[in-house]
C-alpha cells in the first residue's frame, strides 16, 4: 500500500539532499605555506613576533567561518616548517610550498637575510609577501613587484629619533651598534639624520652580538658625558647594556635601545628600573580599540604579550592579505595589484604600499613609562608626552 | 680491474644524474642538489680524514671560502665556471699553509684548531667586509641559472669520488692509510709523512671549496653566517662517520640517506624532527659503530657464506 | 688608576666563568677522553632550573644552588650509563673513543636543545637579582657579576681540594695519569666513571645556574660555552683542573683587554687566534710542564 507514496517520498528526499548539497558540501580549504625559525639563532625573534601571530590568525579566521574569498568563505590551512635557520632549508622549502605542495598562498619568513633569499622565488613563481620583520633599503631596491615590506624603515625610524633630538635640544650623542647588518643600517641612517639636524656624534663603537661584558666601552661614553646615547643593538646585548648603564650609573638625558626595549620581558626583567628607557617601538594597547583587542587575545592564546614593534606588523600584515583576497580572490597576480594599489585598515592605522614600502606608519619613538611602552613622538601619534630628561636608574 | 670498473659506474651515475633537472620537480631536485653536496664533500673529507684518522672540523671553513670567492666574483667579469675552480684552488691553497703549520697535532688537539680556525676565517671575513667593505652580507645580483648550478655541483661531486678511488689506489692513498694506522712506523718504512698530510688535507679541502663556491649562488643573500655555518662541517662529519669513515661506498650512502631521513623527518614531524634525529644518531653510535658501511659489509659476507 | 683595575678584573670574572665552565668537560675529557659536545645543553638546564626556581617557587638562585648540581649529577650518571658507557666499554682505541663520543655528544647536542626549546620556547626569559653596583677602590661592580665570581672560584678551588686531598680525587688523577695502572692497583673504574661525568655535568649545570643571575636565557645558549669551555683547555692544558682555571682568567683577559685595545668586534677574532698561537707554540697547553 505505501510503496508508490514511499517512493515518492523517497524521490522528494533525494531531490532535497541534491539542493542542499552545495551547502553541505566542503569546499577545499585555503592551503597557506611557510618556513620559519623555530630552532637556530632567528627562533627567539621569529617565535616572539612572528609565528605566533600566524598560528592565532589563522585560528581566528576559521573560528569566524573562513577566509572570505570574493565572497565565499573557505577554511585556512597553515602547512608551516622550521627552517632552521639555515638559508639552504629555508630556499628548499619554499620551492617544495611553491611547485610540489603548489600553496595557494604564502607567508614570509623571519628576518631580512632570509626574506632575501626567498624574494627570487615570490617573483619567479608569482607569490606575494608581506614582510613584517625585514628592513634595509637593499631589500626595496630590489624592486621585486611581489615583495611588501611593513616594518619602518632605518631612515624613517632614525629621522624621527633625530628630530625629537633636535626638539629637545640635545647636542651631543654617543653611539654603539651590533655588528650585523641591522645595526650597520641602522648606524648609516642615524649618521645621516644626525648631520641633517647638526647634532654631534662624540664617540661611536660596534661590537658583536652576543658580547659578554660591555662596561669598558660604557665606562669611556660615560666620561665623555654625552646629551644622548643610542645603542643600536638586538636581545640579549640590549639587555646587557641596560644592565651595565644602570651598574655605573650613566644616565644620560636620553637612553635609547633599539631592538629588544619592545619586548614585554625587557620590562619583566627591569621592573621599575626599564622607566624613561627608549627604543624602536609603534604601538602599545592603547593605541586603539583594535590594537586592544588584538592584544587581549594574544595573551588569551599565547599567555605572553606580543611585542611593542613588530608584532604588531605581523598581524598587520595577515590583515591586509585577508582584506585584499577578500576583494581580488586567489589570483595571485590579482591580488598582488590589490595590495600594491589599496589602502588597508589595520590595528597600526591605514597602511598603503608605494614601490613595496610601507608608506603609511610613520617612524616614531617609543619609551618605556609605568609599565607601558608609549609612544611619545612624533606629537600626533603620541599616545603619552615624552619623559625628558630620563629619569634616574631605579 | 676495480679502480677502471669503478670510475666507470662513476660517471655512469653522474650521466644518469645529469638527465635530472629535466625529470624531476624543483623540490626533488633540490633534494638531490642537498645529496650531491653532501656527497661530495662527505667523500673528500673522508678521503683524508678517514684514512688519516685525523678529525678535522674545518670543512665550514673551505666551504665558506669557496662561497665567498664567488660571491665576491659574481657580476663581474670571471665566469661562474672559473670561479669555482679559483674557490676550490684557494681552499687548498689555505689548506695547505695552515696544514704545514697544524699537522703536526693529533686527536682533540687536531679537531680544536681546525674548529677554531674555522671560526677565525669566519670573524676575519665578517670583519673584513664591515670595516672595508661597509656591509654585512652581499646580494647576488644575477646568479646562475638553477640547472647550470645543479650541473656544476654534479660535476665536482663526481670528480670528488673519482679522485677518491684514484687516491685509494695510488701511493698516496697508501701512505695516508700507513699514517692512519700508525704514524711512526709508517715514516720508518720511508713515507713522508709531512707531505703526504699536506697533499691530502688540500686536496679534501679543494672539493670543500669547490662546493662552496657553486652552491653559494643558489641563496642570493650571501653573509658570513650563512656561509661559515659550522653545522655544514658538522654534518659532513655526521655523514662521513656514519657511513663509515674508511670506505668510499659508506659516505656516498650516508649522504643520500641523511639527507633524505633529514627532509622526511623535517616535514612529517615539524616540531620533533631534531629531537628524532638526536635519538636517531645516539642510537646509530652505540649499536652500529662501524656505520653503515658495516651493514653493507655484513650483508656481503652473509651472501657469500649462505 | 681605578680604570685599569676594573678592567683587568672584569677580565678575571668573565674568565672565572669559563674556568668553571670548562673544569667540568676537563674532567670528562681528561679522565675519559669523552668530548662531551653537549656540555654546553646542561650549563643550559642548569640556567633554566634556577630560573623556574627563582620565578615559580620564589627560592633564591644561590640557596638553589646545590639543588642544581645534585639534580644535574644524576642526570650525568644517567646520561653516562645510557650514552658513554657502551662506548668506552667497546671502543678499540682512544681515538676511537673520542671520535664517537663526539658523535654521540651532537646527538645529545640536538636532543637535549631541541627538547628544552619544546617546553619553554625560543623565546628569551630572564630575571633580576643582585644588580645592585657595588664601589670597590673606585671601580664599580653589579653584585651579581662579584657573586658568579665567588662562587666560579669556589667551585673550581673545592673541586682542586678533593681532588688533591681526599683518597677518591687521589683515585681519579691516578685513573687520569694511567688507567691500567690505576686498575692494578684496585681502583675501581667502573664506579669512578659514573660518578666523574656525573660531577662534570654538575659543574656545567653550576656554571648555568650562576650565567642565568646576570645574562638571559634561551634554549641555544648552550653552544657558544661549549666551544669556549674547548678554548679553556686546549689553553690551560688537558687534564690539569688548576691549568684549567688559570687558563678561563687567561682567555677571559685576553678578551677584555684585546676589546679594550682594539674594538669589541674583533673580540672573537682575537680569542681565536690566541688560541691558535697557543696550540702551535706549546701544543700541550700554556702551562703544561
Amino acid at each position: 500500500m505505501g510503496t508508490t507514496s514511499f517512493i515518492k517520498r523517497a524521490a522528494l528526499g533525494v531531490l532535497a539532499a541534491a539542493a542542499l548539497a552545495p551547502a553541505f558540501a566542503q569546499d577545499a580549504p585555503v592551503r597557506i605555506g611557510y618556513a620559519i625559525s623555530r630552532t637556530g639563532f632567528g627562533a627567539a625573534g621569529a617565535q616572539l613576533s612572528q609565528e605566533p601571530n600566524y598560528i592565532m590568525w589563522a585560528e581566528q579566521v576559521n573560528a569566524a567561518g573562513g577566509l572570505n574569498v570574493k565572497g565565499k568563505k573557505r577554511k585556512v590551512e597553515l602547512i608551516g616548517f622550521d627552517d632552521r635557520s639555515e638559508v639552504e632549508t629555508l630556499v628548499r622549502t619554499y620551492e617544495k610550498l611553491m611547485t610540489s605542495d603548489k600553496v595557494d598562498l604564502i607567508l614570509p619568513p623571519w628576518g631580512t637575510g632570509n626574506n632575501f633569499a626567498v624574494m627570487p622565488l615570490a617573483q619567479k613563481h608569482g607569490y606575494p609577501m608581506l614582510a613584517p620583520t625585514a628592513t634595509g633599503r637593499k631589500l626595496l631596491g630590489m624592486k621585486n613587484p611581489y615583495f611588501f615590506a611593513l616594518l619602518q624603515q632605518p631612515d624613517v625610524m632614525m629621522t624621527a629619533l633625530a628630530e625629537f633630538m633636535k626638539a629637545r635640544g640635545v647636542k651631543t650623542v654617543a653611539v654603539v651598534h651590533v655588528d650585523e647588518l641591522f645595526g650597520l643600517e641602522q648606524m648609516g641612517a642615524l649618521e645621516l639624520a644626525l648631520k641633517e639636524k647638526g647634532i654631534q656624534i662624540v664617540e661611536k663603537k660596534s661590537y658583536p652580538i652576543g658580547v659578554k661584558d660591555l662596561q669598558p666601552v660604557l665606562n669611556d661614553i660615560k666620561a665623555k658625558n654625552p646629551d644622548a646615547f643610542v645603542s643600536l643593538s638586538y636581545p640579549p646585548d640590549t639587555f646587557l647594556i641596560t644592565a651595565q648603564s644602570r651598574a655605573i650609573g650613566f644616565n644620560p638625558k636620553l637612553f635609547y635601545a633599539a631592538v629588544g626595549a619592545a619586548f614585554p620581558v625587557y620590562r619583566d626583567k627591569f621592573g621599575p628600573a626599564a622607566e624613561g628607557v627608549m627604543g624602536l617601538g609603534t604601538w602599545n594597547p592603547k593605541s586603539s580599540p583594535a590594537a586592544k583587542a588584538y592584544f587581549d587575545a594574544h595573551v588569551a592564546r599565547w599567555k605572553k604579550e606580543p611585542d611593542r614593534w613588530a608584532s604588531a606588523h605581523a598581524w598587520a600584515g595577515l590583515q591586509i592579505l585577508e582584506q585584499a583576497v577578500a576583494k581580488a580572490g586567489l589570483d595571485r597576480k590579482a591580488l598582488r595589484n590589490a595590495i600594491a594599489s589599496g589602502e588597508f585598515n589595520t590595528i597600526i592605522g591605514k597602511i598603503r604600499f608605494r614601490n613595496g614600502e610601507n608608506i603609511s606608519t610613520p617612524g616614531v619613538v617609543s619609551q618605556w613609562q609605568s609599565g607601558e611602552f608609549e609612544v611619545v613622538w612624533p606629537p600626533q601619534n603620541a599616545t603619552s608626552p615624552a619623559y625628558f630628561p630620563k629619569p634616574n636608574w631605579k | 680491474m676495480k679502480l677502471r670498473h669503478s670510475i666507470l659506474a662513476t660517471l655512469a651515475a653522474a650521466l644518469v644524474l645529469s638527465t635530472m633537472p629535466w625529470l624531476l620537480s624543483d623540490f626533488a631536485l633540490a633534494m638531490t642538489l642537498t645529496c650531491l653536496m653532501y656527497a661530495g664533500l662527505a667523500v673528500s673529507w673522508a678521503m683524508f680524514c678517514g684514512a688519516t684518522n685525523y678529525l678535522s672540523l674545518a670543512t665550514a671553513a673551505f666551504f665558506g671560502l669557496g662561497a665567498y670567492v664567488t660571491t665576491w666574483t659574481s657580476g663581474g667579469p670571471l665566469p661562474y665556471g672559473v670561479a669555482v675552480l679559483l674557490g676550490g684552488l684557494l681552499a687548498a691553497a689555505f689548506a695547505g699553509l695552515i696544514g704545514a703549520a697544524v699537522l703536526h697535532l693529533r686527536g682533540a688537539y687536531f679537531a680544536v684548531i681546525t674548529f677554531g680556525l674555522g671560526e677565525l676565517v669566519r670573524h676575519a671575513v665578517t670583519y673584513y667586509e664591515k670595516a672595508f667593505q661597509g656591509t654585512v652580507g652581499r646580494v647576488i645580483e644575477e646568479p646562475p641559472e638553477a640547472v647550470t648550478i645543479y650541473h656544476t655541483v654534479l660535476l665536482v661531486s663526481a670528480i670528488a669520488v673519482i679522485t677518491a678511488l684514484v687516491v685509494r689506489a695510488s701511493r698516496l692513498g697508501l701512505a695516508l692509510r700507513g699514517i692512519g694506522a700508525d704514524e711512526e712506523r709508517a715514516q720508518t718504512l720511508g713515507v713522508n709523512a709531512r707531505h703526504a698530510k699536506i697533499l691530502g688535507f688540500a686536496l679534501s679541502a679543494f672539493f670543500a671549496g669547490a662546493l662552496g663556491a657553486a652552491m653559494a649562488m643558489r641563496w642570493t643573500y650571501i653573509d658570513p653566517p650563512t656561509v661559515f655555518n659550522p653545522f655544514i662541517g658538522f654534518q659532513t662529519v655526521l655523514i662521513a662517520m656514519v657511513g663509515g669513515a674508511h670506505t668510499l661506498i659508506g659516505p656516498l650512502v650516508s649522504s643520500v640517506v641523511f639527507s633524505l631521513l633529514t627532509e622526511f623527518l623535517r616535514l612529517q614531524f615539524p616540531y620533533l624532527f631534531l629531537i628524532l634525529l638526536g635519538l636517531l644518531l645516539i642510537l646509530l653510535v652505540l649499536y652500529l659503530p662501524g656505520g653503515l658501511a658495516s651493514l653493507i659489509g655484513r650483508w656481503r659476507w652473509r651472501k657469500s657464506n649462505a | 688608576m681605578a680604570y685599569w683595575f676594573e678592567l683587568a678584573a672584569g677580565g678575571l670574572i668573565t674568565g672565572g666563568i669559563y674556568a668553571v665552565v670548562a673544569l667540568g668537560l676537563n674532567l670528562q675529557y681528561g679522565l675519559m677522553r669523552i668530548m662531551n659536545i653537549s656540555h654546553g645543553e646542561f650549563l643550559m638546564l642548569g640556567a633554566y632550573l634556577t630560573w623556574l626556581g627563582y620565578t615559580v617557587l620564589q627560592v633564591n638562585p644561590l640557596v638553589f644552588l646545590p639543588v642544581v648540581a645534585l639534580a644535574l649529577f644524576a642526570l650525568g650518571v644517567v646520561v653516562y650509563w645510557l650514552c658513554f658507557q657502551r662506548i668506552t666499554r667497546t671502543a678499540p682505541a682512544v681515538e676511537v673513543i673520542e671520535a664517537r663520543s663526539l658523535l654521540v655528544g651532537f646527538g645529545l647536542m640536538f636532543l637535549v636543545q631541541n627538547v628544552a626549546n619544546l617546553i619553554w620556547g625560543a623565546d628569551y626569559r630572564g630575571y633580576s637579582f643582585l644588580t645592585e653596583a657595588l664601589d670597590i677602590g673606585g671601580a664599580r661592580f653589579m653584585t651579581n657579576r662579584l657573586v658568579v665570581f665567588a662562587f666560579a672560584v669556589g667551585a673550581s678551588l673545592l673541586l682542586l681540594a678533593v681532588l688533591r686531598w681526599t683518597l677518591i680525587g687521589k683515585a681519579v688523577r691516578a685513573m687520569m695519569q694511567s688507567p691500567t695502572g690505576a686498575q692494578l692497583v684496585g681502583i675501581d673504574t667502573r664506579f669512578l666513571h659514573p660518578v666523574v661525568f656525573g660531577v662534570g655535568i654538575a659543574l656545567a649545570g653550576v656554571a648555568g645556574a650562576l650565567l642565568s643571575m646576570v645574562y638571559e636565557i634561551s634554549p641555544g645558549m648552550g653552544e657558544p660555552y661549549t666551544v669556549t669551555a674547548l678554548i679553556v683547555i686546549v689553553l690551560g692544558g688537558l687534564g690539569s683542573a688548576a691549568r684549567c682555571l688559570l687558563g678561563g682568567f687567561l682567555l677571559g683577559l685576553v678578551e677584555t683587554f684585546g676589546m679594550h685595545f682594539t674594538s669589541p668586534s674583533l673580540k672573537m677574532l682575537l680569542s681565536y687566534a690566541v688560541l691558535i698561537a697557543v696550540l702551535l707554540a706549546r701544543p700541550k697547553g700554556l702551562f703544561a710542564r
